[in-house]
């Protein structure tokens, strides 16, 4: 049970528009294991980004978590908290390598003001040296005084991950870390990724909307569709045993390479306005197994096994 | 073959220097065809698809549409030619003026186009319905329609004028994964009814192994393999082709687990000072010395499977 070293229950979260508010976290519940990979899949919209947001205290003005309890290695986490754990014990990577890293600074004085805020105890210097050679930039000693339009955005999202894990965090959040990168520089991110995982037993979420990325990297999954959770299982469950319609419409629309040229499977329709939410099921609009009830009743949480989970009316059937 | 290209050069001139982002491409495209343009940002697959059109002037090559030299055409004697080829582009927030209405975005190209003006309005509904959406929205703003919807106007209009090729430049990439499915098909039916050719631009592989007949794979401006999709899925020849195709993610668990993953040494070189030879030798696995010197031609390696690789 103590295995667990963040857990999120019934969070809730909404941004303030002119237009009114915007649910874009409605009841979510999860956790994540000590050294596990908590992949969370879901398109744009669903909450996925604005969920971990929330729990990095990191919504912004507009922003505000409306419900729920987030533990930390069982201790609440709160607006004051989180200041002390964000970029030591739980730190966070985004999507964008070009615009996270400050322009005007070097990388070196970039990373090691991360040691200087969080009280280092050792030599700034060669912390940032071992960091950097560890994400494969080198010769890092020379590297760290350049400044980061010297580096391609390959190199910029591992001066970003080496800036996440210096503090050595027990958990790392990776929001679509490698979707702006070509393929085979996202295989060279993921592949170090993993060897600092080894290396340091840290946990990780891996945010994304790339189901193939999930397959080779995630423990464990959760689908998220217009700010809730449709299914939860480990990549076995997820993609051999599916069980919600959401999921099941995902997989088929994507091309499959033992059927080339077979038409695809879209799903119809549009996803959903999250400022008039539908009442009941989210996927009611397009789902092809939708029925009445899926219309006005929120769908209760149906388990399959102990890691097995889905959200939907067809539980009730079995 | 609607679409002849030989030796196309385009060379921008930047105050770093001379950036080769084409550097000798060949390639031809068949009536009712669809090519898929594959590679790397920066590989010159966006800038091939620009140069064909002639929204860049072409610094080499020859571009020769439906059986006419169209290379050094004025942009006067180049309307006609315009009409018959239309681009679908990948933003489908920064493509679309914000300040005009869908029906305007859609009528605008029969106006540069001539066409009678009695037509105009029946036409735009009858684009709108063909690409899934409906009459009434004609007088709404791009704003006021999703990323998916958007593309669809974007369609519509490069439809409006009846192109015969489409050079369709990342048009799913900006898109969710369900939403990208009824964009692919209705292009598909579209192509079908249509009789058009596309020259597809993309950098998701398995997306142009799903929607092309033929694939030209692009490394640093130049094409180093082309053939029959399934043929270089199968069995690709390159040693960039083999790297690209092993660093797809696949999205099943199992075969992801078992398959051998053929990484690439470093960065692709910039584009302003290419290596030498065979540009890719700084990173093939299977280099050699002679590499540097020779700089390898696309040849046909049996069934129209071509690669610019003599070692393979």
């Amino acid at each position: 049970m103590n295995d667990e070293i963040l857990s999120v229950d019934g969070l809730h979260a909404s941004y303030f528009t002119t237009k009114g508010e915007v649910r874009a976290v409605d009841g979510v519940t999860f956790s994540v294991r000590r050294g596990e990979v908590l992949g969370i899949a879901g398109e744009s919209g669903s909450g996925k980004s604005a969920a971990m947001l929330s729990v990095m205290g990191l919504s912004g003005s507009a922003g505000k978590v409306t419900a729920g309890r987030i533990t930390f290695r069982g201790h609440e986490v709160t607006s004051s908290t989180i200041k002390e754990l964000r970029g030591k014990s739980i730190s966070m990577i985004f999507q964008d390598p070009m615009t996270s890293l400050n322009p005007v600074l070097s990388v070196g004085w970039q990373l090691g003001e991360v040691l200087r805020r969080h009280k280092w105890q050792g030599d700034t210097r060669s912390r940032c040296v071992e960091m950097l050679e560890r994400v494969g930039i080198v010769p890092a000693a020379e590297r760290l005084g350049h400044y980061p339009h010297e580096f391609s955005g390959g190199q910029r999202q591992r001066i970003m991950t080496a800036m996440a894990v210096i503090c050595n965090p027990e958990l790392l959040i990776a929001d679509e870390p490698t979707t702006a990168l070509d393929v085979t520089v996202q295989a060279q991110i993921l592949a170090m990724m993993r060897e600092l995982r080894e290396a340091s037993g840290m946990s990780m979420i891996l945010i994304t909307h790339d189901l193939g990325v999930l397959a080779g990297e995630a423990d464990r999954i959760l689908i998220m569709y217009g700010g809730r959770i449709m299914e939860e299982g480990t990549r076995r469950e997820i993609f051999y045993s599916t069980a919600h319609p959401y999921t099941k419409g995902l997989l088929r629309s994507l091309p499959n390479p033992e059927r080339p040229r077979e038409r695809l499977t879209p799903i119809d329709g549009q996803p959903p306005d999250l400022l008039s939410p539908p009442k009941g099921c989210p996927y009611v609009r397009r789902c092809p197994q939708a029925m009445r009830i899926c219309l006005g009743h929120r769908p209760e949480t149906f388990t399959l096994s102990g890691t097995h989970k889905y959200s939907c009316w067809l539980g009730v059937k079995g | 073959m609607i679409l002849e290209v030989t030796g196309l050069k385009k060379y921008f001139d930047t105050p770093a220097g001379i950036v080769h982002s084409v550097d000798g491409v060949s390639f031809k495209l068949a009536k009712g065809e669809t090519l898929g343009l594959v590679g790397e940002s920066g590989c010159g697959k966006t800038t091939t698809g620009r140069t064909i059109i002639r929204l860049y002037e072409p610094d080499g090559g020859r571009i020769i549409f439906d059986g006419q030299d169209i290379t050094r055409k004025s942009s006067r004697d180049m309307l006609p030619f315009r009409k018959r080829m239309q681009m679908i582009f990948q933003d489908p927030y920064a493509s679309l003026n914000p300040r005009m209405t869908a029906g305007d975005i859609i009528r605008e190209p029969m106006i540069i186009h001539g066409l009678p003006k009695d037509e105009h309005t029946d036409r735009v509904s009858h684009l709108l319905r063909l690409v899934g959406l409906n009459s009434e929205q004609a007088g709404r703003y791009p704003h006021e329609f999703s990323g998916g919807q958007r593309q669809r106007i974007g369609i519509a209009r490069a439809l409006a004028v009846e192109p015969e090729m489409i050079v369709c430049d990342e048009p799913v990439s900006a898109l969710d994964v369900s939403i990208q499915a009824q964009i692919v098909n209705m292009l598909e039916d579209l192509q079908k009814s249509l009789g058009l050719s596309y020259l597809f631009i993309a950098h998701d592989l398995s997306m142009i192994r799903h929607i092309s007949t033929r694939v030209a794979v692009m490394y640093l401006g130049r094409i180093v393999e082309l053939s029959g999709s399934d043929e270089l899925y199968s069995r690709p020849m390159h040693p960039y082709t083999v790297s690209l195709l092993s660093a797809v993610p696949i999205p099943d668990p199992d075969k992801s687990d078992m398959r051998k993953l053929v990484a690439l040494k470093g960065e692709v070189p910039s584009a302003l000072n290419p290596p030498s030879g065979c540009n890719f030798r700084t990173r093939c696995p299977e280099a050699k010395p002679e590499c540097s010197h020779l700089t390898p031609e696309l040849e046909d390696k049996g069934n129209g499977h071509y690669c610019a690789c003599p070692f393979v």
